[in-house]
């Protein structure tokens, strides 16, 4: 029994690291209406900076924050504003467009496989000072870096809330998801909000590659197993949804992390697609979509 | 048939010229080697081609195809292993198995808008993968998880689908390719592909007008599917060993949704151009920089695709053919007719 609510816990601290990343996936989709496919290898490039930052340094890793962030938000910025706008504006009438989708796709094959080419395919751990650390409570036994990783995202992710509930940028940013034309006729520019939404994500990546760092490997690929909970979280919760995504994020971890009690973890993977294709099937605008975005 | 016999007789001679072509090849090309880099060109338009049916008319993004092809793969693969049955019966029995799969992802999937489409064919291509290599035997049947499946030997024979030379699998897989074209073609000139065509740019506009877009969609995708699989079985006997790396997961179904997109989707011979154009950069950097930049062909891809997409988003077919209108129907404008001076325009 015991076992059992340890794994629970632990579920609930790594999904709300899950579910920071599918923040920032689901607050894309929100504005642009596309999936952005790179949003992993986002996670890698913060990762990759956030693993560097600590290993020249040798400072503890969450100062690393206040760096990796910043970065990885002009990433995302100017990742929108080069690559990503020229291509989108083609398409601008099209809703969903399928070349922009792709070509996110393409992102994330060039900057997996460049780290690939450039780190090598090892598997690399940041030794910092809270790595290993364990913290007891009730027989029970936690990693210390998971735990400050957990309450780190949620404060980020309650921050992200506030900001688009209440801010100006904010709330541009949900007109604009709300409804592109009459967005603009109120004099709101849209570029602007693509690049700063782009930013906003890859910025969340960046917040959850800083607090995994202390107890997640590092390797090229590393993206594409958060990339392919993401989308199985943003689809849970509800497209465009951010307390979707936390909640899915939850959600993912919690059966990750139980489930793995009953079985080999590779079938814990096979349990996720499972669970993804049967909310498709049953609810397709997840738990907390709105009706118009499916 | 007609409709194929009224093209311009241009473009009739062109095709024609390139079939010829196509058929007189090994007589030229003798070594093994090349002749091998040359079916598996020929295997990636024609996997292309069974994609376009979904990804290119039915206006959706399908990113799981390698769970068709590797249903195909294995059903006939395992059935051969464990029964002795021929691969050629296998193969129909695989390529049905994955029309159904097709149909039961389709079914809730189809009606969603595309980004849900996509993110559950990911879904489906990812967990077959991580199925396939959890499991080592079903009953009788041996699955080998990820250390994958060897094809027993036999001598040369055609009920075995096993050639000493690659002669058999180039023709093989060429008529299997001509047949998807022409399939293609003969979709887009019905009334099937014209509903695709109309659920493709406004599914709500084609629902207004009457026409069930998703129940279209689901035979395209079922066609595809089954075609998918047809070529899974193709691939395991021409290389004779499968395991789930190769032939199910990410990587074969974004190359193939690359080689669609780069090449032209929605067209019939967009696949075929893609495969020929990435192909080659594949097979020529896995052998000259495969030890020292593993993954540089697909920093190539995925750099290729992002220009495309900015400069041709209709993919490369488009500036083909305005070059080959350019080249060939300008100058001999009068036999042409009045196609010749439209074209010129359009090359303008």
């Amino acid at each position: 029994m015991i076992g059992i609510i340890e794994a629970l816990i632990n579920g609930l601290l790594m999904g709300s690291i899950y579910g920071l990343t599918a923040v920032g996936l689901t607050l894309i989709f929100g504005v642009m209406k596309i999936i952005n496919f790179a949003h992993g290898s986002i996670l890698m490039v913060g990762m990759f900076a956030a693993y560097w930052f600590v290993i020249l340094t040798g400072w503890n890793p969450y100062f690393a924050i206040p760096v990796v962030v910043p970065l990885l938000y002009l990433f995302g910025y100017y990742m929108q504003s080069f690559v990503i706008k020229p291509i989108f504006e083609a398409e601008k009438d099209v809703r969903e467009p399928i070349t922009v989708i792709i070509v996110t796709t393409g992102i994330w094959y060039v900057l997996d496989n460049l780290a690939l080419m450039i780190f090598g395919a090892e598997f690399r751990v940041a030794k910092t000072s809270v790595t290993g650390q364990i913290f007891e409570f009730y027989d029970m036994y936690f990693l210390v870096p998971k735990v400050i990783g957990a309450a780190i995202t949620m404060v980020c992710a309650i921050y992200l809330y506030w900001f688009l509930k209440h801010s100006k940028m904010g709330k541009a940013i949900r007109a604009t998801s709300l409804d592109r034309e009459a967005a603009s006729l109120m004099g709101i520019k849209q570029v602007k909000i693509y690049n700063v939404a782009f930013g906003l994500g890859s910025a969340c990546c960046g917040m959850a590659a800083c607090v995994l760092i202390p107890f997640y490997y590092v390797y090229p690929t590393v993206g594409v197993t958060f990339d392919i909970k993401a989308f199985i979280i943003v689809v849970l919760g509800g497209l465009g949804s951010i307390p979707g995504a936390i909640l899915g994020g939850i959600i993912v971890g919690i059966i990750e992390n139980v489930g793995a009690q009953f079985m080999a973890s590779t079938w814990t993977e096979l349990l996720l697609y499972g669970v993804f294709l049967f909310v498709l099937l049953v609810k397709p605008s997840g738990l907390f979509g709105m009706k118009q975005d499916f | 048939m007609k409709q194929l016999l009224n093209q311009k007789p241009i473009i009739l001679l062109i095709s024609a010229l390139l079939l010829g072509a196509l058929f007189l090849l090994p007589l030229v090309v003798t070594s093994p080697g090349l002749m091998q880099i040359f079916i598996l060109i020929i295997l990636y338009a024609y996997f292309t081609s069974t994609w376009n049916f979904v990804g290119g008319f039915a206006g959706v993004l399908p990113l799981g195809h390698s769970a068709f092809i590797g249903i195909g793969a294995y059903t006939s693969t395992v059935l051969f292993q464990t029964f002795g049955i021929s691969p050629w019966l296998g193969m129909i029995v695989g390529g049905l198995l994955a029309a159904m799969m097709g149909v039961i992802i389709g079914l809730p999937t189809l009606k969603l808008r595309g980004a849900y489409f996509a993110l559950a064919t990911i879904a489906v291509g990812e967990g077959m993968r991580v199925l396939v290599e959890n499991v080592k035997q079903v009953g009788p049947l041996m699955i080998n998880g990820p250390s994958g499946i060897s094809i027993k030997l036999t001598e040369n024979s055609f009920s075995a689908f096993q050639f000493d030379s690659k002669l058999p699998y180039y023709y093989i897989i060429l008529a299997m390719l001509l047949i998807v074209l022409l399939l293609t073609y003969f979709m887009m000139n019905s009334k099937i592909g014209y509903y695709l065509a109309a659920g493709g740019e406004e599914p709500e506009a084609a629902e207004a007008l009457g026409i069930k877009v998703s129940r279209y969609r689901l035979i395209a995708m079922a066609i595809s599917c089954f075609l998918a699989g047809l070529g899974g079985t193709f691939y395991a006997q021409l290389m004779l060993y499968i395991y789930p790396k190769s032939i199910l997961g990410l990587d074969l179904s974004f190359e193939i949704a690359f080689i669609a997109l780069i090449g032209g989707r929605g067209t019939i011979l967009g696949p075929v151009l893609g495969a020929l154009l990435l192909r080659p950069v594949s097979e020529l950097t896995r052998i000259y920089f495969g030890s020292m930049l593993p993954g540089l062909h697909l920093v190539i891809f995925g750099l290729i695709l992002i220009v495309v997409m900015r400069y041709y988003p209709k993919g490369l077919v488009e500036p083909v053919k305005i070059l080959l209108n350019k080249l060939f129907i300008n100058r001999l404008g009068k036999q042409g007719g009045p196609d010749g001076t439209d074209s010129a325009k359009k090359a303008d």
